[in-house]
């Protein structure tokens, strides 16, 4: 993979001279262009979310009213979606967004955190120790990754149904059920990252730790798992991001409004409400936006080399 | 989420050495009694909630769990206790999430695929049978009435306290039968009306509003297969059978003309004359969901429609996106441009934003009245969202928003990584732009590229939120459940979650295990293409 390793670098890194000041329409031709090309793609790019941040300011919350530049500078729509009182008079029905908010945190951290650890101990296994089944266990990970959880949706919902039923901890509209399931996906893709990762740590580190008498516990937590830090943190960011997305399985297992994540709290608010609250809407998008957007940027280094390696978020 | 794994970046052998220090500190405090004391708390949990279960399981007389999760548990406290190192080890926390959410809800989907499991094919053969005859019993001519008053037990229980109409005698009812009390313990008022009864405490006000449901749903048989049920919330009634169940035919006679209701082997009782009992069962039927994707009109129509375009779907956006993001890959790949950086990390934004937020503000902006992209920049009115075909490009439009930053990153990437000598050759040999372009440039670069093309399609064929995020599926259409816009997975979400007429199980599963199959082979393609399994050795 070493096609990405030097995007960072080469791409971005300027020549120290340029070798003649190309001017007129030759410096049109050879660079001007190109400009221009990244203008109108930065444009689409980015108008939507111009649009979502001057919504979210804007004094007028109807989606009608919505313009580039707000004419009324407010905060009035961050303060409506942390309301959970209806204010006298108003038509506007509190949403749970905090709730919202934070059953996504929670249901999302958990099963980020949750995946990177089951992932790192199965990759662990298979990148350090040579046992009967190794290959097959990889190939059947594969396998069985190819039938995503999405698909069994309808097999999913039904367990969860007559497993609540014994045990109402893991049934229906319980976020520790969610977590749950989502954890039936922590293995597979991750781990292969995770293994091929691992297979590069030297196992000469591994070595003089057991010679100093260390188990192969304490050889995965105090030597692998430090030095796989970066691998980790990608992993745990797609989890995050693809559990913040998904909504097909949470629709079938959270079911009152009170329990719902965002995806389907801010759809259903949407369908009911779109064009008067338009601002308020645009101020939870933001609010839900940037500490995803900051991680993205954050690891992005990172993340450019887990998505050649075939990860695609969603 | 379809991925096409492929080993990562190699560990920098520099930051392994700088960390070098630091493993051994981490092995201390690991090691010794506080390692061990958190290995023996983390089992001391599980064991604690096993055992739980096991109560739980017990005391519902689920006995195959029972022994399953027993078993379990003993294994695990083995393993874990056994000083050797031992690979499973480190495999069993992931594996179990593994076999219970991923495995058997994939065994459980080709289960209900070969089945009936639909609304109103719920029960089991013999629930259903009860049911039906729970359900058919009726007012005989002249049939006993009773005064009567819920109450509850000594224990309690929910029961009836009635007074037959004609002789005066007193019962109490219950579930399993009729049961005579003195009618001395009864005492009632001028009315008739029921004031109380030694023993059994009535029920009154909200409380015996609350219980409405219950009281109307108690059966209290009586001889010959007749039934005393409550009528209003004082009086009873008794009640006679319908049907008549003849367990050695294994079919239901109506009493009143002796027509006969047999097992269809498709969980129904149906007379000749084509009229179903209710509720039917759930019954193994073969192959015939999936016969019904291509035999039955109702269910063709919308399923090939919906086929179609979702191979259209996410074949156009893996290709458009692809497109667009490696224009403006070369287009930025340019030595000694000015502001790349900025650029860059702009086109990235829209892949940076969790999808699910930007395509429900896409709905709103596509909004044919009040969005901005009619009002604002285009000054038209276009049906973005509600016609058949403006909906489908702008699911598209979405897409392609959505994807090609992931394509432009990758082919930036990838583009770098040709090495310019290769171009400069080609120059020299006197190449045009585009000749050099087409044999040198992209056929280097969909080696690396063509891979994560597979996997995006794969990928958009199950892209759920692009679709139902934006139009729900729709516009709707003349065929029933299928929108415009729905692709295979959304379709198969609504035949099980979100059609009018109930749910249809089996046939949901059916289409999962189909796209399952075509997912497969496009996947298959693109491990080979990456020859990801030589990692296996």
């Amino acid at each position: 993979m070493s096609v990405v390793e030097r995007t960072e670098d080469a791409a971005i890194s300027r020549p120290k001279a340029v070798a003649r000041r190309l001017r007129g329409p030759k410096w049109f031709l050879e660079m001007g262009w190109r400009h221009v090309v990244a203008i109108c793609a930065c444009l689409f790019a980015l108008f939507p979310i111009a649009y979502v941040v001057s919504a979210a300011f804007n004094a007028d919350q109807s989606l009608g009213g919505s313009s580039l530049i707000p004419r009324h500078v407010t905060l009035e729509n961050f303060r409506a979606i942390f309301r959970t009182s209806q204010p006298a008079g108003s038509e506007f029905l509190p949403a749970h967004y905090v709730r919202w908010f934070l059953n996504s945190m929670l249901i999302a951290g958990a099963t980020a955190v949750a995946t990177v650890i089951l992932g790192a101990l199965a990759a662990y296994a298979f990148s350090r120790f040579r046992f009967k089944g190794r290959r097959f266990g990889m190939l059947a990970l594969l396998l069985i990754q190819m039938f995503p959880q999405l698909l069994a949706v309808v097999a999913i919902y039904l367990i969860v149904l007559r497993v609540g039923d014994v045990f109402p901890v893991i049934g229906l509209n319980k976020p520790t059920a969610l977590i749950v399931v989502y954890l039936g996906g922590a293995m597979g893709v991750n781990t292969w990252l995770m293994k091929g990762f691992f297979d590069t740590i030297p196992s000469e580190l591994d070595e003089s730790a057991r010679v100093d008498g260390a188990t192969p516990a304490q050889i995965f937590w105090g030597i692998i798992l430090p030095l796989a830090t970066p691998v980790l943190a990608v992993i745990a960011l797609i989890s995050f991001i693809t559990t913040l997305n998904e909504y097909v399985i949470a629709s079938v297992i959270l079911q009152t409004t009170q329990k719902q994540t965002l995806p389907l709290g801010l759809y259903q608010y949407i369908d009911q409400q779109f064009g008067k609250h338009w601002g308020p809407f645009a101020a939870g998008v933001l609010l839900a936006a940037i500490p995803a957007a900051l991680l993205f940027t954050f690891l992005q280094r990172y993340i450019v080399q887990g998505l050649t390696a075939g990860a695609v978020k969603g | 989420m379809s991925r096409a794994p492929v080993p990562t970046q190699p560990a920098s052998r520099s930051t392994a050495a700088a960390v070098g220090a630091l493993p051994s500190r981490l092995i201390a405090t690991f090691s010794g009694p506080v390692g061990f004391a958190l290995k023996i708390a983390l089992l001391s949990i599980v064991n604690a909630l096993s055992v739980w279960s096991l109560t739980t399981l017990a005391s519902r007389d689920k006995w195959v769990p029972f022994i399953v999760l027993a078993l379990a548990t003993l294994a695990i406290d083995g393993i874990y206790l056994m000083r050797r190192a031992f690979p499973l080890k480190f495999l069993i926390p992931g594996t179990i999430f593994l076999l219970g959410f991923q495995v058997i809800p994939v065994l459980y989907t080709v289960e209900v695929a070969f089945t009936n499991y639909s609304t109103g094919h719920v029960l089991e053969k013999n629930e259903a049978i009860t049911g039906i005859q729970g359900a058919a019993l009726n007012q005989p001519e002249n049939g006993r009435t009773y005064s009567m008053a819920p109450a509850r037990d000594a224990n309690g229980k929910l029961v009836l306290v009635l007074v037959d109409d004609e002789g005066g005698r007193a019962y109490v009812g219950t579930p399993d039968g009729l049961e005579p009390i003195p009618s001395s313990a009864i005492r009632r008022d001028a009315d008739g009306a029921i004031v109380s009864a030694k023993g059994y405490r009535l029920l009154k006000g909200s409380e015996l509003f609350g219980l409405d449901k219950q009281i109307t749903a108690l059966t209290i048989p009586t001889s010959g297969q007749k039934a005393i049920r409550a009528e209003g919330l004082d009086t009873a009634i008794e009640l006679e059978p319908v049907l008549r169940y003849d367990r050695a035919h294994d079919q239901f006679v109506r009493i009143k003309d002796g027509v006969v209701f047999r097992d269809n082997d498709r969980g129904s009782f149906v007379s000749a004359g084509g009229q179903e009992l209710e509720p039917g069962w759930k019954t193994g039927v073969g192959l015939k969901n999936f016969s019904r994707m291509i035999h039955n009109p109702l269910v063709r129509g919308p399923f090939l429609r919906v086929f179609v375009w979702t191979f259209v779907f996410a074949s156009v956006v893996v290709l458009l996106s692809f497109s667009l993001g490696l224009f403006l890959a070369i287009t930025l790949d340019k030595k000694g441009m000015g502001l790349q950086r900025l650029y860059r990390s702009l086109l990235v934004i829209p892949y940076a934003v969790p999808g699910f937020l930007s395509l429900l503000v896409w709905q709103g902006l596509l909004n044919d009245d009040f969005g901005v992209v009619n009002r604002g920049i285009l000054h038209a009115h276009i049906p973005w969202l509600f016609d058949p075909n403006w909906a489908k490009v702008s699911v598209i439009l979405v897409s392609l928003w959505l994807t090609f930053p992931y394509f432009f990153l990758v082919s930036l990437g990838a583009l770098q990584s040709i090495p310019s000598e290769l171009t400069e050759a080609a120059k020299v040999d006197g190449a045009g732009a585009w000749q050099l372009f087409r044999k040198v440039t992209l056929p280097l670069l969909l080696i690396a590229v063509a891979p994560l093309m597979i996997a995006s399609f794969a990928f958009n064929f199950n892209n759920f939120n692009n679709i139902y995020l934006l139009t729900g599926g729709g516009p709707a259409t003349d065929q029933p459940i299928a929108g415009s816009t729905d692709i295979l997975i959304s379709y198969t979400w609504k035949l099980a979650f979100a059609a009018g007429k109930g749910a249809d199980y089996g046939l949901a599963s059916a289409v999962a295990i189909v796209i399952f199959f075509i997912v497969a082979a496009i996947s298959t393609i693109g491990f080979a293409r990456t020859r990801v399994l030589e990692n296996v050795a």
